[in-house]
């Protein structure tokens, strides 16, 4: 009898041995199995290179403007301090800006036209998605409808009218334009602009994007306002 | 009392080493099932212990239970109420009751062995 009583117990505890076993495994399972083949490790690293690359760049423009500083400490102190912060308000979209760039024009779709449909503005979305699209290109400077885009600059509707920069932006027609680091970079961004699946996103909000041939010299307007900056202070003494 | 051990141990083993995985949806109502085995399994030791335990009410507890738990569990996720929070709690509770009684009883058949050893 007891005998028995004790394989009913070790038959139990089996069961609830492997169910314990078994919950453990499916609590433990998180960490997802390595499935990427061969070409995406290899797109992994290619980017992962580009960073580097990218990374080196950086330190050895860094590097640079340290041995400015090193050989003008001695002769002249503020002319290497005021490059710097010219070359900082270059980057922060402060100053006009002249260079090889592109002027598009986004306007009404001939086909809209000719159906008669009234023309709305762009939506911010679609603007959005183009400038993240251009961004894809390092460098550049845009400007949209006159409004320089900074670091800081919001796309948005505000009551109903797109707004860059909180300025709205016109019913199309209306330009932007772009300036890139060299006539290469400004040759591909035209090449990559005139063959963008974008352009359908355009055409179905019945606009059209007209790619200006590149040109050598465009100049685009400086960021007019102030920027904003809520936590840095200027230093005092020293 | 060690085959029993052994069973379990046994059981953990083949459950880890199979590497079976349930899906992740499913893996609350097999703790549920498994917080209600442990009950029927401390009601069992008790019901041993107190001389009053029948296998057949242990064998059809354990899979009663388990189902009764994983229903419960299946039914509040359809109504959209935590069903499987009165499961854990009835559980749980009794789980406490039950270990507390097992201690009980363990305690005093010790406590009497002591008594008479003393005596002789």
């Amino acid at each position: 009898m007891k005998k028995k009583t004790f394989s009913r117990f070790t038959i139990i505890l089996f069961l609830i041995g492997l169910m314990v076993g078994i919950q453990y495994n499916t609590i433990n399972e998180p960490e997802s199995r390595e499935s990427h083949d061969i070409w995406e490790l290899r797109q992994e690293l290619s980017r992962e290179k580009q960073l580097h690359s990218e990374l080196l760049s950086e330190i050895s423009a860094l590097d640079e403007t340290l041995v400015k500083y090193d050989n003008a400490s001695s002769a002249s102190p503020e002319q290497a301090l005021k490059d710097t912060v010219q070359e900082l308000r270059i980057s922060a979209g402060l100053t006009d800006m002249t260079g090889p760039g592109i002027e598009i024009t986004i306007e009404p779709s001939p086909e809209a036209m000719a159906f008669g449909y009234e023309i709305e503005g762009i939506s911010p979305d679609l603007l959005i998605r183009f400038v993240n699209e251009i961004n894809r290109f390092k460098g550049l400077h845009v400007s949209i409808d006159g409004q320089r885009l900074v670091n800081n600059t919001a796309i948005r509707d505000i009551n109903g009218a797109v707004t860059v920069n909180a300025r709205p932006v016109s019913t199309p027609p209306f330009a932007i334009k772009i300036i890139s680091p060299s006539t290469e970079d400004n040759q591909k961004l035209y090449n990559h602009l005139l063959g963008s699946r974008l352009i359908d996103d355009f055409f179905i909000d019945n606009l059209n994007v007209a790619v200006q041939e590149p040109s050598e010299k465009l100049t685009i307007e400086a960021f007019d306002e102030a920027l904003p900056v809520d936590f840095l202070n200027a230093s005092e003494g020293e | 009392m060690w085959l029993s051990i052994l069973g379990l141990i046994l059981g953990i083993t083949v459950g880890l080493m199979a590497d079976i995985r349930i899906p992740p949806e499913y893996a609350n109502y097999l703790s549920i099932a498994v917080l209600a085995s442990l009950d029927t399994l401390f009601g069992g030791i008790r019901a041993h212990l107190q001389q009053t335990y029948d296998d057949k009410i242990f064998v059809s507890g354990f899979f009663f239970n388990i189902a009764l738990a994983a229903g419960l569990a299946f039914l509040g996720v359809h109504l959209g109420v935590d069903l499987y929070l009165a499961a854990i709690f009835a559980f749980g509770v009794r789980l406490f009751h039950n270990i507390a009684i097992i201690r009980r009883l363990l305690l005093t058949k010790w406590t009497e062995k002591q008594k008479v050893r003393k005596t002789i």
